[in-house]
């Protein structure tokens, strides 16, 4: 096969796996609670910007401090669904994504206020070096989070699946008022539900942090990658996150290879606009109407 | 009785506001007040164009910059490669933004909530890269891609801008008057408050969304098309903006969704306050609006004209 | 005279066959009673008719012409309004213009005539005192009311209510089959879904009874009160 079309193709697996890694979380909040946290790509920023200043001041390795990231963006999503979001969860959607929007307008721009415009990025040992195999380069650091990406998506579907939370989080989401009566407190659910989202997508962010760029209005673009995703796979239907991410990568790693970079960006915003009108339950269907 | 002498005293006020807001040019002789003012009426138009489409209705539209955007590239592009003269050209961005709105309305307004939102939204941003990449896709000059467009100069005053804001913001106005009182506007209404039940009562539903999302349209693209005039310059990632969009759902949010005057207090508050703030603390301001934003939602979601509303009972405001 | 005729109408979802090969007919100024247990379908049937489902087979001609699969306004237009189990008014709206909406678009009045419409129709259901309340602050009773005002000012000829006296009691009901005959008696045409057995028995000419999405029985109230599949329909078992 034509080595261009391979390296397009293995650089769109790399960036799909990883999209769909920090839209996991986006299709969990949306799939149990009906929220669209358009607030979600500042999670992903403060991920990335955790691993900047751990970096920058502790000269930590960046995956060391996914944990970190993890546990600080689960407490950030706990609080704020508890006791904002949750605030307005029994009224219709539209309140609940405005709401988000605004809480993505504040914290964009807090950071950017108090860690400026500037672009940060960070350089390791392993920063520049690739494995090198077929006349293809694949580098080491997007290998890691690809890895790291698939690892996050099994352990999510394990956590719903097999554990007693994740059997509540599923119950909530299939019939609120039967689980209720079940006896889970829905809005702990919630919150909690909120804390796992935002944790994995903080992991997410983090572990991209070795090798895309660094600046507080990031979060945007990446909201956009995740709405894209998840409407692909299927809203709320989490092995639709992978497909979706895959898909998505490759399209865009094709479209950026042979046409150009911004028609990638271009080609990401029809694909998402086309979906909707045409087939908002994703390509298999599974998705949620909303 | 009460009723209509509250109203009718209410109509007499704001024909007197009006008329006074005409004369303003003529009583102040500061530039920057003037220019203020012109600016000040611009988002009053553009929030209400929102209000009109999206505060009605209730279908949040999170990509109506688009429309302002075509309305801008339209006026530009008649101007400079087709010299064309002004007044025609800003009429022309009107109907083909109103043009453009008709084929991607009627799908997308079969989407509900959110993703009636991300679709508008998404349609918005891949104007803004067709904008960019045309020229360089099909090799040819047109959009001008990030370069941008330089329209003639106009050897215009503040003076002449204030006026060709005032007259479209006015319409966008009175506009908001007939729906208040007009079959129209008690479909929107209807929709916004149970859209099954309306069909059902005989409301066209998809009809009275379309037209207001249309409606909507041609204004901003008026609005575009002036600006573009005012500012003489314009390039892809000014014109379809987000941040225009925020300006619009917020101005129109804190003033209330679906009233008369909610977007002219939240429109002119929010410029003000923009204006105090400067260009040195954009970043504080949108924190600002950020937790406006997330205060009303919490706190008062009808905005500040719709809960005085509630309050004291008052219906056509 | 049939001023409405269903035949053979189905409608399923996915796997779930909720109404399945129903025919019946009403005639002008009758009032054709349904019932059936929870789940028989009597819902979706009226969906079917005012249009808000399209249905998989069967046809529905209502003057003169085809309406399965048209869009619920030109249905309305046309002449045919529900009342829903679930109500839902305008809240935002007061209870006179929550009728208003009915009369312009419905009815498609102009404005003037749409008011006086409106305020004919608020007396004749004895809501005219409540006007100018908010649409969420009245009664129950009312607010059954207020869907059925809606549904009649839009001078509709057929009217299908959907279980338009649950939540009433006794004494209302009678209020509201005074209601209902006076309204007949006008000239219009009424499918009534109820389950409340005294109610539908006494205010129907005829009823159909559905039961898991098929008509099982029709006929005059006596006969169908003795039906022995429609009492096992209710029993689940056969009275011996």
């Amino acid at each position: 096969m034509d080595t261009v079309l391979l390296q397009a193709i293995i650089n769109g697996l790399l960036l799909g796996g990883v999209y769909a890694a920090y839209s996991a979380g986006f299709s969990l909040i949306f799939g149990v609670m009906g929220v669209v946290n358009l607030a979600h790509g500042e999670l992903i920023m403060l991920g990335a910007f955790t691993s900047y200043w751990m970096f920058a001041y502790f000269n930590m390795d960046p995956y060391l401090t996914t944990p970190f990231a993890m546990g600080f963006l689960f407490v950030f999503g706990y609080l704020m669904q508890k006791y904002i979001i949750n605030r307005v969860i029994e009224q219709p959607h539209i309140m609940s994504y405005i709401l988000t929007f605004g809480i993505h307008l504040m914290v964009a721009n807090l950071a950017l206020k108090f860690w400026t415009h500037d672009f940060r990025s960070i350089t390791t040992s392993y920063s520049g070096l690739n494995a090198a195999f077929w006349g293809l380069h694949v580098p080491y650091s997007r290998l890691i989070t690809f890895c790291l990406a698939l690892f996050i998506i099994a352990a999510l579907w394990f956590f719903l699946a097999r554990t007693e939370t994740g059997r509540a989080i599923r119950a909530t989401s299939m019939d609120k008022e039967v689980a209720r009566l079940m006896g889970v407190n829905i809005r702990e659910i919630y919150a909690i539900t909120f804390g796992i989202g935002a944790a994995i997508t903080g992991l997410a962010g983090a572990s991209i942090s070795p090798f895309v760029i660094i600046y507080p209005e990031m979060g945007l673009d990446y909201t956009i990658i995740a709405f894209c995703v998840v409407v692909l796979g299927g809203m709320g239907y989490m092995p639709g996150a992978l497909w979706g991410g895959l898909i998505l990568g490759v399209a865009q790693s094709l479209t950026a290879t042979y046409l150009s970079a911004g028609i990638s960006v271009a080609i990401t915003f029809l694909i998402l606009f086309f979906m909707l009108i045409f087939r908002p339950t994703g390509i298999v269907g599974k998705g949620l109407e909303n | 009785m009460n009723r209509d002498k509250s109203m009718r005293r209410f109509w007499i006020l704001f024909i007197i506001a009006s008329v006074a807001v005409s004369l303003f040019p003529l009583v102040t002789t500061s530039e920057y007040y003037l220019r203020l003012a012109a600016i000040m009426l611009l988002w009053i138009g553009m929030a209400g164009c929102w209000n009109l489409m999206s505060g009605y209705t209730g279908y949040i539209d999170f990509g109506p910059v688009v429309y302002y955007g075509l309305g801008s590239y339209a006026t530009a592009i008649l101007m400079t490669k087709y010299a064309v003269s002004f007044f025609p050209s800003v009429i022309v961005a009107g109907v083909v933004a109103a043009l453009i709105a008709l084929p991607i309305g009627i799908p997308t307004l079969r989407l509900k909530g959110s993703y009636f939102a991300i679709a508008t939204f998404a349609f918005a941003e891949t104007m803004k890269q067709v904008a960019l990449e045309f020229d360089r896709a099909f090799g040819v000059t047109f959009f001008e891609g990030s370069h941008g467009i330089t329209l003639p100069l106009s050897g215009q005053s503040n003076l002449f801008f204030f006026y060709c804001v005032f007259v479209v913001t006015l319409a966008v106005v009175l506009l908001h008057y007939h729906i208040e009182h007009s079959k129209f506007g008690y479909g929107l209404k209807a929709i916004h408050e149970a859209e099954h039940a309306a069909e059902i009562a005989g409301v066209n539903t998809t009809g009275m969304k379309l037209r207001a999302y249309v409606t909507s349209a041609f204004f901003l693209g008026l609005l575009g098309g002036i600006e573009a005039y005012w500012i003489t310059y314009i390039t892809p990632e000014d014109v379809f903006n987000v941040h225009k969009t925020v300006q619009m759902v917020i101005m129109t949010l804190l003033g209330g969704m679906g009233t008369f005057l909610g977007p002219i207090v939240g429109a002119s508050f929010l410029t003000l306050l923009q204006e105090w703030l400067g260009t040195t603390f954009v970043e504080d301001y949108m924190i600002l609006v950020g937790a406006i934003i997330i205060v009303i939602i919490l706190i008062a979601p009808r905005g500040i004209v719709g809960t005085i509303k509630e309050w004291k009972g008052i219906r056509f405001i | 005279m049939v001023v409405l005729e269903c035949i053979d109408i189905s409608k399923s979802f996915g796997a779930l066959m909720a109404v399945e090969m129903v025919s019946f007919s009403l005639n002008q100024s009758e009032i054709l009673g349904m019932i059936g247990p929870n789940g028989a379908g009597k819902t979706t049937l009226f969906n079917c008719l005012i249009g808000v489902y399209k249905p998989d087979t069967g046809q529905v001609r209502f003057k003169g012409h085809e309406v399965a699969g048209m869009r619920p306004h030109k249905i309305c237009r046309l002449g045919m309004a529900k009342t829903s189990q679930i109500m839902e008014p305008f809240r935002a709206m007061t209870v006179f213009e929550n009728v208003l909406v009915g009369a312009l678009h419905g009815g498609q009045l102009n404005m003037a005539e749409a008011k006086r419409e409106t305020a004919n129709v608020l007396e004749l259901v004895g809501l005219a005192d409540h006007s100018d309340k908010s649409s969420t602050s009245i009664s129950v009773p009312a607010r059954r009311r207020l869907e059925l005002a809606r549904a009649l000012v839009t001078g509709s000829d057929v009217l299908l209510l959907d279980e338009n006296m649950a939540g009433l009691n006794p004494h209302e009901i009678d209020e509201a089959l005074e209601l209902l005959r006076k309204i007949r008696n006008s000239g219009k045409s009424l499918i009534v879904v109820e389950h409340i057995m005294r109610a539908v028995m006494g205010i129907s000419d005829r009823i159909i009874v559905l039961n898991y999405g098929s008509k099982i029985a029709e006929g005059a109230p006596g006969e169908i009160a003795n039906d022995e599949q429609v009492v096992e329909a209710y029993l689940g078992c056969r009275l011996s």
